[in-house]
């Protein structure tokens, strides 16, 4: 089978189980089983190739310019992995079948199973290191939904948010690592890049990339100190500690150091940080396990110090140790798996783990006795099972090596290690099945179906056989996974046997087994010390760690965003300020500015009002109605000096649009509070002066700057200047630009003045279908509104007005095309003439009057303004192309036409269906309960004088 | 006294007025912050054109004329425009929250944070 | 001549107008042409794109008028892309508003979703500075009427933030193009380019302040420290298919530094070097740090997505701020990343605040809600991807960046440590808002009631099948990604193709003139008359009337 199809089966099964649990749990089971064992067949039958010593391959690209490619290959190391991760999955998968109650929803279980279970066979398949990279990430995912899986657990949410943070951390740490090897030897393909072992070692990044790489694989093998999150994650179903925390995923770290071995391996920081690490985890794991009552967490403990024994084994880097460390991994996973999964029979049938509350069951329950037997002495290294033979090989290799110059340090501890090993596996052994029958067990239990003990069993068999015959059974794989672990051709042979004669090894077990039970007899007081001597708990450091974090990034967050724009604005300012400054100061200015003007006496007068009207404002800031009045006059002064500086078209602008604006923002006054009340504090009046001040002063250095320095390039405005009415058809050059040049800017220009109008509209509508409409209604105006409410002399002078003043927009509009003008100003004059008649006469008067659609007139300005530029496409020129002729109508005299005014015609519909939408949604606002519609012009009128005492 | 100094302390003038305006607690003033500073930036754009007097770019006929810049007049115009329309949008976005909000403050206060949102 | 080009720009433009004018009261209606919109934007930014693989550049200008006098629309493989990009989002999201009913929260929605629609692909098409700025206003207010859209007290004060925070960015922009004009004497991107390269250095004091002022307009956009303070609360409080539309406009910050600063403003030209480059990639790494800081220390999962926005685009602009062309590929490839994946998120969590009445989006346990399941499933791709974690796209883009930083190890420590604290707190908030409910004592309280809103889960799922996509297809979107970097890094060919254009047109369209003789001579000599003249480089070289 190729091994694409071996790496994705799992994926791919794993949408079944989902579907399949329809069907039932004995369906959704069997298919599981299938996809995997499946997958396992497709995997053995390249094994007869691979035990010969060839490897398998298959590659497609996926992003080559990256390196990143999705190739696998298959050789010793591969093999042995794969088939531990498919065959265990196999029996785990039948285990689960008769562990899961039927309250948990089976289908998402073998789902996640699967998901694990495609993403190592990944991991052990990769030839691609990102890839690889790919397939760790998933294995901490899918292990962080399988720990999770009970998620009424507290103790499974934060087990698995621990070992998500933990083996995320080494995930990242190993991205890094990899990349830094990749660059390194110029390849991400593994098969290429163990190749490279001297020019890799010889590299100044190799070193970080170690540590990189080593702290991806200690987190993921659970490797003193980041050993504490396996325990946790004992919270997650049975099933799920027998797979991942025994045989597979927590492998991953130790497939990983073996599978970079040839390259990474070899050199003293590799020999001291690998050994030390595995030695303490394997002391000390072993010695915690001693003292732990959960059967779980006493099998977790273990395994953290199996893991640290191989780890150990490892970092030897003799050609025995690695011999050692494969043979150990094969029989650790044969004898873990099926302790898990009796241990997880016991919890089912006793429905306690708690090593105190058990004992005596060998009685109840003689199958699982058997089989838990089997393992218990594999674990503790009882001849002739199989964990007998691999520890021998440790101690041996143990015994041969030094640390530094010192030759018994490494021989002790290995022999404490296993001492404390034997303790915990004959605890387990005698304190859960020896002893005397119970009568207080939770639950009465008995032997589980036969399916359930089917799994451990069948492993308890390998651990025997394997111990029997282990040569014969296991030997072509452990020397085809040597091989290629030590890679560089290296063709290591194993000699598995059961007696290998009196040799250090065997006297360094015999002292372990003799003290383990020495000290298992001692156990009491040996307990009471335990729990005596203080120490330190990991998941509280941890916890520690982790909350300290959060509440740091709560804080930070929290108060760098506490929602007041008063200080986001002001570090706004204070940078922009700072990095304009900074990016000035770094170029050079012109050294010959241009000539400047003197002013005459008018200009001083207007910059005398405009400094004093601004003073004023601020000043009195929180009188608003005066800042408004005053804000006005100063508009006005802008709008005269544009005049003054030669812009009239912007002078006409700014002074129509200042009295909009005011009229606006007289409107708004009407519903806000008249007063701001003296909120900020002296200090922050000064601040806030102070960064003003700054900010202002730049900005006029800059402007004065600008002022007095020629352009470094003529200007494209002279273009402009030049055809304007040669091209253009219009002598205002401004207007010709807007119209024409820029058309573009105005089309967009317009368009926001749409939106604006649309977003007040919408507000509006969104007050009065709110609660708020109910307040609008009861308010009491600011001030009590004037018995006159529509004076007589303003309504004439309006309705005079009216005429004249649409009159005047017309022309405006007309003239824009030569002299100061346009289709915005006139819409802006016309838009105050009728908002006049609103001021005058009062809303309802007017509104019943003239009845415009405003909504229609925006848009339809827009369109229009649209529809002149698509005009351009059909004589096949770009959009808002204009064209232009002259037209004469007597008696008038000949005048011009030009598409620039359709356009024009669409920005003023535009302007004055805005403005007046605008207003119209500030005065629906100002209904007030018990307003009656007046229809009268005004309110002096005879015919209604008898009414008017009751007003 | 030049032009240009008038016309470049008017501009630092106006900008301090609306920076120390928008560092104000109310959202009126603000608003009337954001104006005097559009004021400054539609001068400071308008000045980049360079200033001259007497000199609308509205083309004389024959002849040799000087103009001033028409196109940062364009340009300025543009943005005097656009001011307008977010000077409304501001006005009635804030009218509204101080309605429905039951006060002008322009930082978020806490209890209006922990508010169920529509 | 095609017109292809200026079609999505207008499309939008005519759609939002025409809505306005006819369908501004059913609701079904405005759906009905949303959608139909929507596909032809779709199919159009897809010729675009189709058409942009060619390698050249499309320049159309507009009105005619030779650019750099006129306003020119510009289509290169970057700007298809983003416009590709804004299309496909704006279906989804368009989608989920529809399915889940935003629409009807208010007025308006659809016209200004396709004026918001006109000002993004504007802002990616336009080739004036000018026009740029235009372009933001147009989709900064639209955004303000979408971002307060359907009311409510915190989204107004929101919203009123939001609003004069960016009128601040507007002015500096406005500040910015008065500068950099009175410089250059030009608007056109590609001739201030061009201008530059050949300034005197005693225009650079102004020139250099003129740029700063220009990146930090773009950096409030993308939402870089200290500018970002507008986005946490505004995209929080804003309506989520809003906020996820808006996915793309801290993108239209990114991609104005990434066009302005590898055309016109290049770190490395020695009028410019030192006024940014010291301080660009310094702030950025802090803003990223900031995000994925507010990840793990937010309150709710709205804010949580705000920040993971922010540090997105800060992982985002580190690829860019390297101005290396393979760190741009990785910017290029990362940035349709980040924007599926951030929207995606923000309607996820919508869901969660529509099924939780009592606890909305706050990050803490509530009873399971109605689809529980599939809403986490939806929480936990959604987050892989945004986490970058394997095997979504995220990660490759991760990835690319990380191997286009080789050397600048700081920049590795930053993304690396700032992904395990957003692993971090995406694992925390999904445990507690999708797990813990399930520990709660049973009460006898009725189950939340909700309706299914399947169209609300395809839109979600089409946006996550778009990462999967670019995760499948991670090598093509790479090649793209890599063939893009490269045209942005050949300036030459950019301006030469405005300005050749312009000279080839130059004779193409003449217009029957005026009918008495030219205004003013020297100008016309000066600047060749007719219209389609030479670029003023080769106009003011003194070969008067050749071009009459």
């Amino acid at each position: 089978m190729s091994l694409f199809l071996i790496a994705a089966l799992p994926f791919i099964g794993a949408l079944l189980p989902g579907l399949m649990i329809q069907a039932g749990r004995n369906t959704c089971s069997t298919w599981t089983g299938i996809i995997s064992l499946s997958a396992l067949i497709g995997l053995l039958v390249h094994a007869p190739a691979v035990l010969r010593g060839e490897v398998i391959t298959a590659s497609v690209e996926w992003m080559p310019a990256l390196g990143l490619n999705a190739s696998f290959y298959l050789d010793g190391l591969g093999l042995l992995f794969g088939t531990l991760i498919l065959g265990i999955g196999c029996l785990i998968i039948l285990y689960a079948r008769f562990y899961l109650s039927t309250k948990d929803p089976m289908g998402n279980f073998y789902t996640y199973l699967l998901l694990f279970q495609g993403a190592m066979v990944g991991i052990v398949l990769s030839d691609n290191i990102l890839l690889l990279l790919v397939f760790w990430e998933l294995t901490s995912l899918s292990s962080f939904l399988l720990i999770g899986y009970w998620k009424h657990l507290p103790e499974g949410r934060q087990g698995a948010r621990m070992a998500l943070t933990v083996t995320g951390m080494g995930g990242l740490a190993l991205i890094g690592g990899m990349l830094m090897l990749g660059n390194i030897a110029g390849t991400y393909e593994l098969t290429e890049l163990l190749e490279k072992r001297d020019l890799i070692q010889a590299d100044p990044l190799y070193v970080p990339a170690l540590l990189l790489i080593l702290l991806g694989a200690f987190t993921k093998s659970a490797q003193f100190p980041f050993h504490f999150w396996l325990p946790r994650a004992m919270a997650a179903p049975t099933p799920v500690s027998a797979y991942l925390h025994s045989a597979t995923m927590v492998k991953a770290g130790l497939f990983l150091m073996a599978r970079l071995y040839p390259v990474m391996s070899g050199t003293a920081e590799w020999f001291w940080i690998v050994t030390l690490a595995g030695l303490i985890t394997m002391v000390m794991g072993a010695l915690i396990g001693i003292f732990q009552n959960d059967l779980k967490g006493l099998l977790a403990y273990s395994t953290v110090s199996h893991l640290g024994l191989i780890t150990m084994l490892l970092g030897f880097s003799t050609e025995a140790a690695v011999i050692g460390a494969v043979f150990h991994i094969i029989n650790h996973a044969t004898f873990k798996a099926s302790l898990f999964m009796t241990a997880g029979i016991v919890d089912h049938e006793a429905h306690t783990r708690d090593i105190t509350r058990l004992g005596g069951l060998r009685h109840l329950m003689p199958i699982t006795f058997i089989i838990s037997a089997v393992a218990s002495l594999s674990m503790a290294g009882i001849p002739p099972f199989n964990g007998f033979l691999s520890k021998e090989m440790m101690l041996e290799a143990a015994a041969h090596t030094y640390l530094g110059d010192n030759h018994w340090l490494v021989p002790a501890l290995a022999t404490l290690g296993a001492l404390f090993s034997v303790a915990y596996s004959f605890r387990l052994l005698i304190h859960t099945w020896f002893g005397p029958v119970r009568d207080d067990y939770p639950h009465k239990p008995h032997d589980p179906p036969f399916g359930m003990w089917l799994s451990p069993a069948f492993l308890a068999i390998l651990v025997v056989m394997i111990g029997l015959f282990s040569q014969a059974l296991v030997g072509g794989l452990v020397d085809a996974t040597a091989a290629s672990v030590m890679g560089n051709g290296a063709h290591p042979h194993a000699h598995l046997k059961l007696w290998h004669g009196v040799t250090p090894a065997l006297y360094m077990s015999g002292i372990a087994v003799l003290g383990g039970l020495v000290l298992l007899a001692l156990y009491r007081p040996a307990n009471g010390l335990w729990h005596a001597v203080p120490r330190p708990d990991a998941k509280v450091i941890f916890d520690g760690v982790v909350g300290a974090v959060s509440s740091a990034a709560a804080w930070i967050t929290g108060t760098l965003h506490d929602g007041k724009l008063t200080r986001y604005a002001a570090i706004f300012f204070v940078f922009a300020v700072l990095a304009s400054w900074h990016a000035f100061t770094g170029g050079q200015g012109v050294t010959t500015p241009r000539e400047p003007m003197q002013a005459d006496i008018i200009p001083i007068i207007a910059w005398f009002a405009l400094i004093v009207g601004t003073g004023v404002t601020v000043f009195y800031h929180r009188h608003r109605l005066l800042a408004l009045v005053v804000l006005g006059i100063i508009g006005v002064v802008i709008s005269l000096s544009f005049n003054y500086l030669s812009a009239p078209d912007l002078a006409l602008t700014q002074l129509s649009v200042e009295v909009v604006t005011i009229v606006l923002l007289l409107l708004a006054l009407n519903f806000l509070p008249e007063f701001s009340p003296r909120e900020s504090s002296t200090a922050r009046r000064a601040r806030d002066l102070i960064i003003a001040g700054g900010v202002g002063v730049a900005v006029a250095a800059l402007a004065y700057t600008v002022m007095l320095t020629d352009f470094a390039m003529p200007s494209i405005a002279e273009y402009h200047l030049a055809n304007s009415y040669k091209l253009g058809g219009g002598d205002n050059v401004v207007n010709v630009i807007l119209v024409d040049f820029r058309g573009f800017d105005t089309f967009g220009e317009i368009t926001v003045l749409g939106i604006a109008a649309l977003i007040i509209y919408g507000v509006t509508e969104g007050l009065l279908g709110s609660k708020v409409r109910l307040s609008l209604l009861e308010r009491t105006p600011n001030h009590p509104v004037a018995g006159d409410e529509h004076p007589l002399m303003m309504v004439v002078a309006t309705r005079l007005l009216l005429p004249i003043a649409i009159m005047v927009g017309v022309y405006i509009f007309l003239r824009g095309h030569n002299d100061p003008g346009g289709g915005f100003v006139a819409g802006l004059v016309v838009a105050i003439a009728l908002l006049m008649q609103y001021m005058a006469s009062g809303y309802d008067w007017a509104d019943q009057r003239q009845r415009y659609p405003y909504h229609a007139t925006i848009a339809s300005g827009v369109i229009i303004a649209a529809i002149t530029g698509i005009g351009a496409f059909f004589n096949n020129m770009p959009f808002l192309t204009s064209d232009y002729g002259y037209f004469q109508f007597p008696p008038l005299e000949k005048f011009e036409l030009a598409t620039a005014m359709g356009f024009d015609l669409g920005v003023f519909l535009a302007v004055v269906g805005a403005v007046m939408l605008t207003l119209e949604s500030l005065s629906r606002l100002a209904y007030r309960r018990g307003d009656v519609p007046d229809e009268y012009p005004m309110d002096i009128n005879p015919s209604r004088l008898p009414k008017s005492e009751d007003h | 006294m030049t032009i240009e100094f008038l016309v470049a302390s008017a501009i630092g003038v106006l900008t301090a007025a609306g920076i120390y305006l928008i560092l104000r607690f109310r959202t009126f003033p603000v608003i009337l912050g954001t104006s005097f500073l559009s004021y400054a930036v539609n001068i400071y754009l308008f000045s980049s054109g360079r200033l001259i007097v007497g000199a609308p770019p509205v083309l004389q006929g024959y002849g040799d004329y000087t103009y001033s810049d028409p196109l940062p007049q364009a340009l300025v115009l543009t943005a005097i425009v656009i001011g307008f329309g977010m000077t409304a949008v501001v006005l009635m976005i804030a009218l509204a929250a101080y309605l429905s909000g039951g006060h002008d403050k322009i930082d978020m206060q806490d209890d209006d944070a922990s508010e169920d949102r529509a | 001549m095609s017109h292809w080009i200026i079609t999505p720009i207008l499309l939008p433009t005519l759609l939002g107008a025409f809505i306005v004018l006819s369908v501004r009261h059913q609701v079904a209606l405005q759906r009905v042409f949303s959608l139909v919109g929507l596909s032809l934007l779709l199919i159009n930014a897809l010729g675009l794109f189709v058409y942009a693989q060619t390698g050249d550049i499309w320049v159309y200008e507009l009105g005619a008028w030779p650019a750099p006098f006129g306003i020119v629309i510009m289509l290169d493989r970057l700007s298809a892309l983003m416009v590709l990009l804004t299309a496909v989002l704006a279906m989804c999201v368009m989608l989920y508003a529809i399915g889940s009913d935003w629409d009807k929260r208010g007025k308006h929605f659809h016209a200004l979703f396709q004026f918001q629609l006109m000002g993004v692909i504007g802002a990616f098409m336009t080739g004036d500075a000018f026009n740029l700025f235009v372009f933001f206003e147009i989709l900064l207010i639209a955004s303000y009427g979408l971002m307060t859209f359907g009311g409510g007290t915190r989204r107004l004060q929101a919203g009123t933030q939001y609003v004069i925070y960016n009128l601040l960015g507007s002015t500096l922009f406005l500040f910015a193009l008065g500068t950099l004009y009175n410089v250059t004497g030009t608007l056109n991107m590609a001739d201030m380019a061009a201008r530059i390269a050949v300034l005197e250095p005693e225009h650079t004091a102004l020139l250099r302040v003129g740029v700063v002022m220009a990146l930090m307009v773009f950096a409030v956009k993308a939402a870089i420290l200290p500018l970002h303070f507008w986005l946490p609360e505004s995209y929080a409080a804003g309506p989520a298919p809003v906020a996820a539309l808006f996915a793309i406009m801290t993108k239209v910050g990114a991609y104005a530094i990434l066009r302005m600063f590898t055309l016109a403003f290049p770190q490395d030209s020695p009028e410019i070097a030192g006024s940014y480059d010291v301080w660009l990639l310094p702030v950025i790494v802090i803003s990223l740090a900031v995000g994925m800081i507010g990840i793990l220390g937010a309150k709710s999962l709205s804010k949580m997505v705000a920040f993971a926005a922010i540090g997105s685009v800060g992982t985002l602009l580190i690829a860019i701020a390297l101005f290396t062309p393979e760190a741009t590929a990785a910017a290029i490839y990362y940035v349709v990343h980040s924007t599926l994946a951030t929207a995606a998120l923000f309607l996820i969590v919508d869901l969660v605040v529509s099924r939780r009445p009592q606890w909305q989006d706050t990050i803490r346990e509530d009873r399971p809600m109605p689809q529980n399941g599939l809403v986490a499933a939806f929480y936990f791709a959604a987050a892989i991807a945004m986490a970058g974690m394997p095997p979504l796209s995220g990660f490759l883009g991760k990835l690319l960046i990380l191997d286009a930083a080789v050397g600048n190890w700081w920049l590795w420590g930053a993304i690396l440590i700032s992904s395990l604290i957003a692993i971090m707190g995406f694992g925390r908030a999904g445990s507690l808002v999708f797990w813990k409910g399930y520990g709660l004592p049973e009460t006898d309280a009725p189950a939340y009631e909700h309706p299914r809103q399947p169209l609300a889960f395809v839109a979600i799922g089409a946006l996550m099948a778009g990462i999967v996509a670019m995760t499948v297809l991670a090598g093509p979107m790479h090649r793209f990604a890599i063939a893009t970097a490269e045209q942005l890094y050949d300036t030459d060919a950019y301006i030469s193709a405005v300005i050749n254009h312009t000279m080839e047109e130059s004779m193409a369209h003449e217009k029957e003139g005026s009918s008495y003789a030219p205004v003013d001579k020297d100008l016309i000599q000066t600047e060749g008359g007719e219209r389609g003249t030479d670029h003023p480089q080769e106009a003011t070289d003194g070969h008067e009337g050749e071009s009459h």
